[in-house]
């Protein structure tokens, strides 16, 4: 099931490149690099797991996968565009069509349905709203919540409410799904139904799928494993 | 340019869900606009309705009728005089001669001299101490506009004032003083150790703010007055004109006649409306000082929403993260946090117009009060630019937070 890196690069277009990222945040004189020049391409299809223990800075780099924070130097090309220094509204505007977030707190809204759970990104899209419904109800069908639509989060399990959460990262066709600790909050069987899902959407879509995770056997499904140590991809 | 993502409709519908879900919360919240925006309502009515009340009582006494008084009665911006009596030469009293001067003037107009008299009225059993008494000419009642109506008697005659007949119209409240048990009409009374008999009473009219309070006031014949307080002294002339349209040349006329007299801040000459505008100034004043008391009160409740928006903004920290993260954009955010704030004094200021309609209902029962388009509309946009002004701060601060922040936070 492993590919090795070599042969995706020959065939495949980049989605997301890192070019020497350097993440550093400063405190009192002392400057401390929580990325130290990383260099990563992203592959159209690909399905890739960041791994590495607390502090390593895993987090900071899938903060700038997400293009939720702006590297202190290095760039960041989204299907070779340079987006390393873009505005706020800007970064939001291409999180909206590019990315599909799933966290490891669901982050649901509570007391609203799944259906509206699913469209809350297309608020914020040039999606026209009558097509909200249809698409949310696509969604939610697709990770197999068809008969849950109008329930809210409360009434759903931890895994039904994380399944509600992909629904709602796929709405937008991103380019990428970015999972952070997708399983961390669930039981075991749970967890096991929610890799299937990924790597459902994966073979059977196509989807690029990074998945972060502490956990090295988690890890270890993906086509590609990343461990960063020291703010350095190892 | 900036089109606004979400829309308003969506806007509107998450903000007023993410309200009712915490309903007592609202409602408290609300309180201050709620107490501002009635008692905003309940003092611009309780104002209006007074006005409107004064407007009636002095359409009553009739628009063609000319004053004429002592003294400066008001100074030349339209209020009354604060100095009281004014200029040097103060007359407290005109004469007769100054009744010919304006009969010579205004041919064809009625004159009405009169003469007030302080007395005590006894009936059989009752006294009433210090009554006003009006003494005047027959006309005096057609020059007020107040006549008694049918079975409560008559005015006197020009036989009975020229006879000097000891005769009086008692006022409403004067009489049923006087008379508790029963009609008053026809019955003897004592003024000063003389007998007069009541021919009329006065119909009910209500005392006018500012205006003589006629229900207490009687009258006689002009020239008992003047035999009962000892001298000739006229305190007050009324004219009335045929029309409405006469009132100001007349009242040239009557000024250009008694500046050959009189200096000119010793009489006033002025009509029911100079009157009206006068007193309506003071009640205006008095309502916007007492309103601007009130809208203190819509300060305080913008700063229990800012307050509890700025709450709600904490509690919402990972949401406004997730927001963020799937693509909400600073100024969504704070429009998102802006509408709720406005839909939180919006809120507030209805259910304030709803109470403060409710309690001007209920007050006109016992004073006069009237609720006003103008007032609504106000009290409705002070409300909701309220909730903007307060609303921006908290607003701001959820627009700002980092999304990697918020979705970390706990």
């Amino acid at each position: 099931m492993k590919l090795s890196s070599s042969k995706l690069n020959s065939n495949l277009p980049i989605v997301l490149e890192l070019v020497d990222v350097v993440k550093s945040y400063t405190s009192g004189n002392t400057t401390f690099n929580a990325l130290d020049g990383v260099s990563l391409k992203i592959y159209k299809g690909e399905f890739i797991s960041i791994t590495g223990p607390s502090g390593s800075g895993k987090s900071t780099l899938m903060h700038i996968i997400g293009l939720l924070d702006n590297p202190s130097s290095g760039q960041v090309l989204l299907e070779g565009q340079n987006i390393s220094h873009l505005k706020e509204t800007e970064m939001a505007k291409i999180r909206n069509v590019t990315l599909g977030f799933v966290f490891q707190q669901f982050n649901l809204l509570a007391k609203t349905s799944a259906v509206e759970n699913v469209t809350l990104p297309l608020l914020y899209s040039d999606i026209p709203k009558s097509k909200h419904q249809a698409l949310a109800v696509e969604m939610l069908t697709k990770v197999n919540l068809q008969d849950k639509l109008k329930n809210t989060p409360a009434q759903l399990s931890g895994g039904q409410q994380q399944r509600v959460a992909i629904a709602r990262a796929l709405i937008n066709d991103p380019k990428i799904i970015l999972a952070d600790e997708p399983t961390g909050n669930l039981d075991s069987k749970s967890g096991k139904e929610i890799m299937a899902l990924f790597h459902h959407l994966h073979e059977n879509e196509g989807r690029t799928i990074v998945l972060v995770t502490h956990d090295l056997e988690l890890a270890k499904q993906a086509q590609r494993i990343i461990i960063i140590k020291d703010g350095k991809i190892s | 340019m900036f089109n606004i993502k979400p829309s308003i409709s969506d806007l509107l519908h998450s903000s007023v869900r993410s309200i009712l879900k915490n309903k007592s919360r609202t409602i408290l919240t609300s309180l201050g606009i709620i107490i501002g925006v009635t008692s905003v309502i309940l003092l611009t009515s309780i104002g209006n309705g007074l006005s409107i009340y004064i407007d009636q009582q002095f359409e009553s006494l009739g628009t063609n009728t000319i004053f004429i008084a002592p003294g400066k009665i008001f100074n030349d911006n339209g209020g009354f005089n604060q100095s009281g009596g004014g200029g040097r030469l103060i007359t407290t009293s005109f004469t007769e001669k100054n009744i010919n001067d304006l009969k010579r003037g205004l041919k064809g107009y009625t004159i009405v001299p009169v003469s007030i008299l302080m007395a005590d009225i006894k009936s059989n059993t009752i006294t009433k101490k210090n009554m006003t008494i009006a003494g005047s000419t027959y006309q005096y009642a057609t020059a007020m506009n107040n006549i008694p109506s049918s079975g409560n008697g008559r005015v006197f005659t020009p036989e009975e004032e020229s006879k000097k007949s000891n005769v009086i119209v008692l006022g409403s409240k004067i009489a049923s003083d006087l008379f508790p048990s029963g009609n008053g009409l026809g019955k003897k009374i004592i003024i000063k150790g003389k007998t007069f008999k009541v021919v009329g009473i006065n119909d009910k009219k209500g005392s006018s703010f500012g205006g003589p309070d006629t229900d207490s006031q009687s009258y006689i014949p002009i020239g008992i007055a003047h035999d009962l307080s000892g001298n000739q002294n006229i305190q007050e002339m009324l004219i009335k004109t045929p029309t409405k349209e006469d009132v100001e040349p007349a009242k040239k006329i009557v000024t250009n006649i008694l500046l050959k007299v009189y200096d000119k801040d010793a009489f006033t000459v002025f009509d029911s409306s100079q009157l009206l505008s006068s007193i309506n100034s003071i009640i205006s004043t008095l309502t916007v000082a007492l309103t601007g008391i009130a809208a203190i009160s819509l300060i305080v409740g913008g700063i229990g929403i800012m307050n509890i928006m700025l709450v709600t903004v904490t509690e919402r920290t990972r949401e406004i993260g997730l927001r963020k993260a799937i693509g909400a954009y600073p100024r969504a955010i704070l429009l998102q946090f802006l509408f709720e704030a406005v839909i939180l004094s919006a809120i507030g200021g209805l259910i304030g117009i709803l109470l403060g309609t409710l309690g001007t209902l209920a007050i006109n029962n016992f004073f006069p009060a009237r609720i006003t388009i103008q007032s609504i509309t106000l009290a409705f946009g002070v409300s909701s630019l309220v909730g903007v002004i307060f609303g921006v701060a908290p607003a701001r601060r959820a627009s700002k937070l980092s999304p990697i922040e918020a979705l970390r936070y706990e």
